[in-house]
């Protein structure tokens, strides 16, 4: 086992850990930072598959502004977030692990028979693909494809994601309706208690 | 190479390290000069009649003494797991992220007593008969005349592989720096919510809050300069600035913010509320004692030195010292070239380390001033400053330098003539001023008037010269 490989696999154990310590812990902060310990490890994997800027921008967007959010809220709501033990809805909860679980089994199994199947077709298996090139993954190369062969999805996405801020305003604001409106709607009602009280 | 990476973390870590631990020194000798008084300057070793003192320097080391040998309490319904780990959280990303901080320009290892070329992209150049040529094509090669220039990167040589005085040379250096610095906040957060204490909760949730809407105006503050210098590396916008302007007169405005940003990142004063002492007791790591406050303590001043290092190298032009290129010195304003004398290669990497470092001492101290000089916000007023002023200037920032930077490129060839003659005198100033500061600051060092005479830096013996005695401070 190389150095690459070792990389590999103490990133992989570490990510399982942490995804693992999110799920199971009872404390929701201890929760957070198990998710966080996933967010780091799978950005170390990125970093051995030479995506720089995917790691960078896992480590800003997921590590240190979702993590953060989520630390934020539990502490907001204080001792309320852990949740005592419930017992009800057990069978419903074990049935729907096990779809999970059985789903996920599935899937690893399609993937290495896939494998297997490749490596079998394949006559130089044993010889490791060629290396990419120095600048792949690098924010230069991203940025070129990104603004110019994935500018029409690059530009939608951006667009979804102003309709979704729009609208978490929207519903965090409510039915509230226009404070200047709501300025000139209080404005009679005063003058009639004041005309009451006289 | 893995040997020369070593040395380099040395380098890096070792100056965090001291500067760091000099920085609670300063801070402390600098508030008592602020405030006409004497300062710590007990602390001393005693052997025999011998007394050794030196101006209170040693009150860092009896600090560090305590902070080993004190009770390491935990507050009993605290977190364990998350109370220990909350200081190595808040200590890391700040060790972590001079990885990327370049502190001297690249050296070629063959050559190092010659004279070598300035760099032009995409060549390897050589000296011959006081002539760069390309080594491949023998062609004498002349730098091109652009409006907006991308930083000269140093051809590959085939001698010997270069040294790039960084320990990581990546790709995405300027990302890498913000996700470090994103990282601080867990740890702050970690150790408010752990302690089992009101006020620590109270301070974890203002640190978070306060450092993600400050970290929000520092990256925007950067894209500005990121679009003149054409590149996220670090080591490309030292370039830069070394062949055309300083960053901060090229975007003076972002480098307001991105210091105003990084003072409040590093949550000192006035950017503090969240370790308000007249408020919160002292904020976040109110419970914690012995090493484990000590870690805390010390990674706030560390942030100082990584903050100071980032604005030298993107605003202040890193290891560049005015006129001094790779190949030596050379005083040119436009097309006229005053004087040029080649310097051989280890002393132009030599100054540009002294350099980088000696701009980074320059702006820890001025950052301790800061603190010193200015009143603490209010919470509000703290927000009411991030969300409502720095962060529209910041977006207005990247929108004036993007019309200015179209503008000045469609001008055409008199345009470039014309901003490389005013990069030239920003040079010519930052030279003056880097001159005649020094001179006049030691000018008022020796000709202090006898009634501003104070007791800095003086220990018990200078003060009863002055007419105090060994005890107490000088009366008057």
């Amino acid at each position: 086992m190389n150095l690459g490989q070792a990389y590999f696999w103490i990133c992989a154990a570490l990510a399982v850990i942490g995804a693992v310590a999110a799920v199971a812990a009872k404390n929701p902060i201890r929760g957070a930072m198990g998710l966080l310990l996933m967010i780091l490890s799978v950005a170390g994997l990125f970093l051995a598959l030479h995506a720089q800027f995917l790691a960078a921008i896992q480590l800003i967007v997921y590590a240190g502004a979702i993590v953060v959010l989520f630390l934020f809220v539990i502490m907001l709501i204080g001792p309320a977030a852990s949740t005592p033990p419930d017992k009800r809805g057990l069978p419903s909860r074990i049935v729907g692990a096990g779809i999970f679980a059985l789903s996920g089994i599935g899937a690893m199994v399609l993937l290495v028979r896939s494998a297997l199947a490749a490596a079998a077709a394949a006559p130089d298996a044993g010889t490791a693909p060629p290396l990419p090139p120095s600048d792949f993954g690098g924010i230069d190369t991203l940025g070129r494809v990104l603004f110019t062969h994935g500018l029409v999805p690059f530009e939608l996405s951006s667009a979804l994601l102003m309709v979704a801020i729009i609208g978490a305003v929207a519903v965090a604001r409510g039915k509230q309706s226009d404070p200047t409106v709501a300025a000139k709607t209080a404005e009679p009602s005063k003058t009639r208690a004041k005309e009451i009280a006289s | 190479m893995i040997l020369w990476t070593v040395l380099k973390i040395l380098v890096m870590v070792g100056f965090l390290f001291n500067v760091g631990g000099l920085l609670t020194w300063v801070d402390r000798r600098l508030s008592s000069m602020i405030q006409d008084r004497v300062g710590p300057n007990r602390a001393g070793l005693k052997i025999g009649k011998f007394e050794l003192r030196v101006a209170g320097l040693l009150h860092t080391a009896a600090d560090g003494v305590k902070f080993f040998f004190k009770e390491d309490f935990m507050p009993p319904k605290a977190d364990k797991l998350l109370f220990s780990l909350a200081p190595i959280l808040a200590m890391v990303p700040v060790l972590a992220l001079t990885a990327v901080i370049p502190f001297g320009d690249t050296i070629s290892p063959h050559q190092l007593w010659r004279h070598v070329c300035a760099p032009v992209d995409g060549h390897v150049l050589q000296v011959l008969d006081g002539q760069c040529i390309d080594i491949a094509t023998k062609a004498i090669i002349s730098k091109p005349l652009l409006v907006f220039p991308s930083a000269a990167r140093l051809g590959i040589s085939t001698v010997q592989t270069p040294i790039e005085l960084q320990v990581a040379p990546l790709n995405v250096a300027i990302l890498y720096v913000f996700a470090m610095a994103g990282q601080g906040i867990v740890g702050a957060a970690i150790a408010g919510w752990s302690s089992d204490n009101k006020f620590s909760l109270m301070g974890a949730l203002r640190a978070a809050s306060q450092m993600v809407s400050y970290e929000v105006t520092m990256g925007l503050s950067l894209i500005g300069a990121m679009m003149l210098y054409g590149s996220v590396r670090l080591e490309d916008m030292v370039r830069w600035q070394g062949d055309n302007a300083w960053g901060i007169f090229v975007q003076p405005v972002a480098f307001f913010l991105f210091f105003t940003a990084a003072v409040a990142e590093s949550k000192r004063i006035p950017f503090d509320l969240p370790e308000a002492e007249s408020e919160l007791v002292s904020g976040y790591f109110t419970e914690y004692s012995g090493m484990k406050f000590g870690m805390f303590y010390f990674a706030e001043y560390m942030e100082v030195v990584t903050s100071s290092m980032l604005l030298v190298t993107i605003f202040l032009g890193g290891w560049q010292l005015p006129f001094l290129h790779r190949d030596g010195i050379t005083i040119q304003i436009g097309e006229t070239i005053y004087a040029a004398q080649r310097l051989p290669h280890i002393w132009v990497i030599l100054f540009g380390v002294l350099a980088f470092f000696g701009k980074v001492l320059v702006m820890c101290l001025l950052q301790a001033f800061v603190r010193w000089s200015l009143p603490r916000f209010r919470y509000d007023q703290l927000m009411k400053l991030g969300w409502t002023v720095l962060l529209p200037v910041s977006l207005a920032n990247i929108f004036v330098t993007g019309v200015l930077y179209l503008a000045c490129e469609s001008a055409g060839e008199g345009m470039a003539h014309a901003l490389k003659a005013a990069g030239d005198v920003t040079q010519a100033i930052t030279a003056a001023v880097l001159t005649f500061l020094p001179l006049w600051a030691l000018y008022g060092f020796f000709n202090t008037r006898a009634k501003d005479k104070t007791l800095i830096g003086t220990s018990g013996d200078m003060a009863a010269a002055a007419g105090g005695t060994k005890t107490t401070a000088m009366q008057g």
